[in-house]
């Protein structure tokens, strides 16, 4: 069984499976689409962590809303000097992460990185790729803190 | 000619959006874009540009070092340069990676060379147009160069010990926390592998960013006099060696004094600090000890 949720999993088998050129246009596709997984003004959100991080380009919001059935619905806003494929990896998550358990967003492997974005695209200043992931952890992190002192 | 750009050295260097408009189909210009950001060109860029990738076209990863002269003569042909073709190049983050790109092209002795001032951001933010379509050109002729000029614009290791031994005038231009040894890695970026923080004994703090403005074109030559020629007290003759982490920053550095400000002698320590902060038995200065 895979460790990852069946929407990302979906995500990762079609990456794998592109040819480079391919990939790399379907990333773009993801980045450009952004915009898409912002949150919308007049939303409200169980829980929003918007800051600038030492270690990330710019000002990263992650917004955390829980629907009955306990699944996550993430939107992120990203700063304009967030780089390409840091955009496209927040739309892959936000999209790949949808309806999970927080407790399943917590568990996802980093290393599915590699599977999306290839051997070439790997460098030592991309590794911003695996922050908001790292961020959507930390944002289930404190929900489940705060539900569990609430109880 | 841009008025701003008649006051510095070299003011033929340095090119602007109307210079770019009135030879978009010069078959005698190629236009390149270098990034650090690997899919910033996929998104977008000036019509007719191709994309040259630091780390994938000039570097050679299984040496650390640049590729050699049939590799620089392969990559011009794939790319339609010949040797008589104006390069002119632009790229994110303030020209770091264009001036890196250039710099490397002045290692095998191109001659007609040339940076977009503002870069990819002052471009855009001026409205200029950006198309995905990818140009074709056809493979041009380009001999291999005789040699790469290593001895000339370049320090190794070796080199910039014996210049910091002998006191002779180093520029570190990495932001004032990596100079003083406080953080390991420059601001908005992960570590890069530095086991120690601090300088090179010696050197002179000057961040790459004092040399530009804030919508990323390069500050006008008197402002730039003052900073490194007033302040740093370096002299247009002087054997300068700049230094940042890996090279990028510092090669903007070197385009300001050699061709901005018209210093002789300034060469870029390409290892930098990755090289320099892990070398064993090697001093290290830091301001707060």
């Amino acid at each position: 069984m895979s460790a990852f949720p069946e929407k990302l999993e979906e995500i990762l088998e079609l990456f794998e499976h592109l040819p480079e050129t391919e990939r790399r246009e379907m990333l773009i596709s993801f980045s450009e689409n952004t915009s898409q997984h912002e949150p919308i003004e007049g939303d409200t959100f169980d829980l929003e962590d918007v800051r600038k991080d030492d270690e990330c380009t710019d000002e990263v919001g992650v917004f955390l809303n829980i629907d009955e059935q306990g699944g996550t619905h993430f939107r992120v806003k990203l700063g304009p000097k967030v780089q390409t494929l840091t955009r496209a990896m927040t739309a892959i998550l936000c999209q790949g992460l949808d309806g999970s358990r927080p407790q399943a967003v917590q568990e996802v492997p980093q290393d599915f990185v590699p599977r999306i974005v290839g051997s070439e695209l790997v460098r030592l200043r991309s590794q911003t790729v695996y922050y908001v992931l790292t961020r959507m952890k930390s944002a289930c992190a404190v929900y489940l803190k705060r539900k569990r002192a609430a109880s | 000619m841009n008025e701003k750009f008649t006051a510095y050295a070299q003011p033929e260097v340095l090119v602007d959006r109307a210079w770019i408009e009135k030879h978009s189909n010069d078959p005698e210009v190629r236009i390149v874009e270098s990034n650090e950001d690997i899919l910033l060109y996929e998104t977008g860029h000036i019509s007719g540009a191709v994309h040259i990738d630091w780390r994938r076209d000039l570097q050679d990863q299984t040496v650390r070092d640049y590729i050699r002269e049939g590799g620089f003569a392969e990559l011009c042909r794939r790319n339609g340069i010949t040797e008589n073709t104006t390069v002119v190049f632009y790229g994110d983050k303030s020209n770091w990676w264009a001036c890196y790109a250039f710099w490397v092209f002045t290692l095998f002795g191109h001659k007609n060379l040339k940076v977009l001032d503002g870069g990819r951001d002052h471009w855009v933010a001026q409205d200029g147009p950006l198309t995905k379509e990818v140009p074709t050109h056809d493979a041009a002729d380009y001999p291999t160069p005789p040699k790469r000029r290593d001895d000339e614009i370049r320090a190794f290791f070796a080199d910039t010990l014996a210049h910091a031994q002998a006191e002779l005038p180093l520029v570190d231009v990495r932001s004032p926390g990596e100079f003083s040894g406080e953080v390991t890695h420059m601001p908005e970026y992960p570590q890069e592998g530095v086991l120690r923080g601090g300088h090179i004994p010696g050197a002179h703090s000057c961040p790459w960013k004092t040399a530009a403005n804030d919508d990323d074109t390069f500050k006008s030559r008197e402002e730039l006099a003052k900073i490194y020629e007033e302040r740093l007290g370096l002299k247009q003759d002087d054997n300068v060696v700049a230094y940042c982490r890996i090279g990028e920053r510092s090669s903007h550095t070197w385009f300001v004094l050699t061709y901005l400000l018209g210093f002789e002698n300034v060469r870029n320590y390409d290892g930098s600090w990755t090289e320099w902060g892990n070398m064993v038995g090697v001093p290290i200065e830091r301001t707060n000890d």
